[in-house]
């Protein structure tokens, strides 16, 4: 009997440790931190690159984190350490990548657009990429548009 | 009983230990570079990349740029501010409203100057649409349509799975051996015949070819859905497409050339409702009419 409680404590402490949050890192330069999880709630925050979280869990494909809701899509739950492969055989994941800058970069596009010259139009995509529209400019645009009927609040 | 007790305590110990480095690791926020992968070391073998699903967010934006770069060098980009910044908020309202509302630096729009009838979406959120496409749309909802179809491409990252596996075996292996962040001349010359490798096999299916007709009838589900969850009327989609089925007569080339049949792709839809938050807005219409004169 006495076992049997012991096995259960041992179990439950287990499965406690498992339950405990998850971490993400984010792995976008930038992303809104959401007062709840929905595309049109307003943020309330803005999570970086290589940010982690500690989450409560996963709702509606956002985490919760104790600065606010942050969409699945621009974290990873995987442990990734920004030094990528250096020191344990070059083992380098895509995430690790990301952090760490490392795979195709600005190098190797730098490289490409020496070789390739007039054929690739790098001054045309940093203009395109200029372009953008801040949060509170979309908001306006979508509550003015009537596509968030009753208001983002 | 006994015997149990430090097997006990060893496991509580072990997990406590293994919740401590996480919550190190965390410090509230930014990245910890003395942060170590325990895990990795504890393994300590190479694993080297294998498919598409491993290129990393980063990878994919500088893989995007330079597909992107081509494409501006065989279309001439509009140079109509109003028309580009509209483009741009409607991608960016359907681009929140989908599974992937964030890349690594965002949806961009650029209006193309050819009277050719045609849309493109390059890797990480490169969305291009050609002013004879913008021609054949009547409404802001339809043009949500369009953009959403292309901002599925990016969210389904159908433009990578067009990367040719011995491509990306060659590439992650030359990556993959490579801890340093900047490379050496001979590492940065094979690296770049790799990159261009790549980048060629995108543009090749994305301006070329075409896209297959699976992924093409994917980017519309997922497009419509997109679209509906914006609170746009998804059926738009439809109504853009039937247009375009009137407007293809002797037209073979664009997103004629490389799409399926504007009749097929309406007839796979099936049919489409709006949310239940979807209304109808005279704002739309009207900024809709200030915006795109063509």
């Amino acid at each position: 009997m006495m076992r049997a409680r012991i096995l259960f404590a041992v179990a439950a402490l287990l499965v406690a440790s498992a339950a405990v949050a998850t971490t993400v890192t984010v792995l976008v330069q930038e992303t809104a931190l959401r007062k709840r999880p929905q595309s049109y709630s307003p943020a309330v925050g803005t999570a970086r690159l290589g940010q982690k979280f500690e989450t409560e869990g996963l709702e509606s494909g956002f985490y919760k984190t104790g600065s606010g809701y942050i969409h699945s899509s621009a974290v990873t739950t995987h442990k990734a350490s920004v030094s990528g492969g250096d020191g344990v055989g070059g083992s380098a994941t895509a995430d690790e990548v990301t952090l760490a800058g490392k795979g195709f970069n600005a190098q190797v596009e730098k490289s490409y657009g020496n070789k390739n010259g007039g054929a690739v139009n790098f001054a045309g995509v940093n203009a395109m990429e200029r372009r953008t529209t801040s949060e509170a400019a979309l908001f306006d645009f979508l509550r003015e548009g009537g596509l968030i009927p009753g208001g983002a609040k | 009983m006994k015997r149990l007790l430090p097997f006990a305590a060893f496991l509580f110990t072990g997990c406590a230990a293994l919740q401590n480095m996480d919550v190190k690791s965390m410090t509230g926020g930014r990245f910890d570079a003395s942060n170590i992968d325990y895990s990795k070391v504890a393994k300590g073998v190479t694993q080297i990349r294998k498919g598409f699903e491993e290129i990393s967010e980063s990878e994919e934006y500088y893989i995007g740029r330079a597909v992107a770069a081509q494409v501006l060098t065989r279309y001439k980009a509009l140079n109509d501010p109003g028309l580009n910044a509209y483009a741009q908020k409607v991608a960016q309202a359907v681009a929140l409203a989908s599974d992937r509302p964030s890349t690594f630096k965002g949806y961009h729009v650029q209006v193309l100057d050819s009277n050719e009838v045609n849309a493109f979406a390059a890797p990480g959120g490169f969305i291009f649409v050609t002013k004879g496409l913008l021609k054949l749309v009547k409404s802001e909802d339809e043009l949500a349509g369009v953009l959403a179809h292309e901002v599925a491409h990016v969210a389904k990252k159908h433009g990578l799975k067009t990367i040719q596996t011995s491509r990306l075996t060659s590439a992650f292996t030359i990556l993959g051996t490579e801890a340093a962040k900047s490379y050496s001349p001979q590492q940065i010359t094979q690296l770049t015949g790799a990159f261009e490798g790549v980048v060629d096999d995108v543009v090749n299916k994305m301006v070329v070819n075409g896209y297959s007709r699976d992924k093409e009838y994917e980017a519309d589900k997922f497009g419509a859905q997109y679209a509906k969850n914006a609170n746009y009327d998804p059926g738009a989609l439809k109504t853009f497409l039937a247009r375009m089925a009137k407007a293809e007569g002797g037209n073979k080339g664009g997103m004629f050339k490389t799409h399926p049949a504007p009749d097929k792709r309406e007839a796979e839809l099936g049919s489409l409702s709006p949310s239940s938050a979807y209304k109808r807005s005279s704002e739309r219409g009207r900024r809709f009419t200030t915006a795109v004169q063509l």
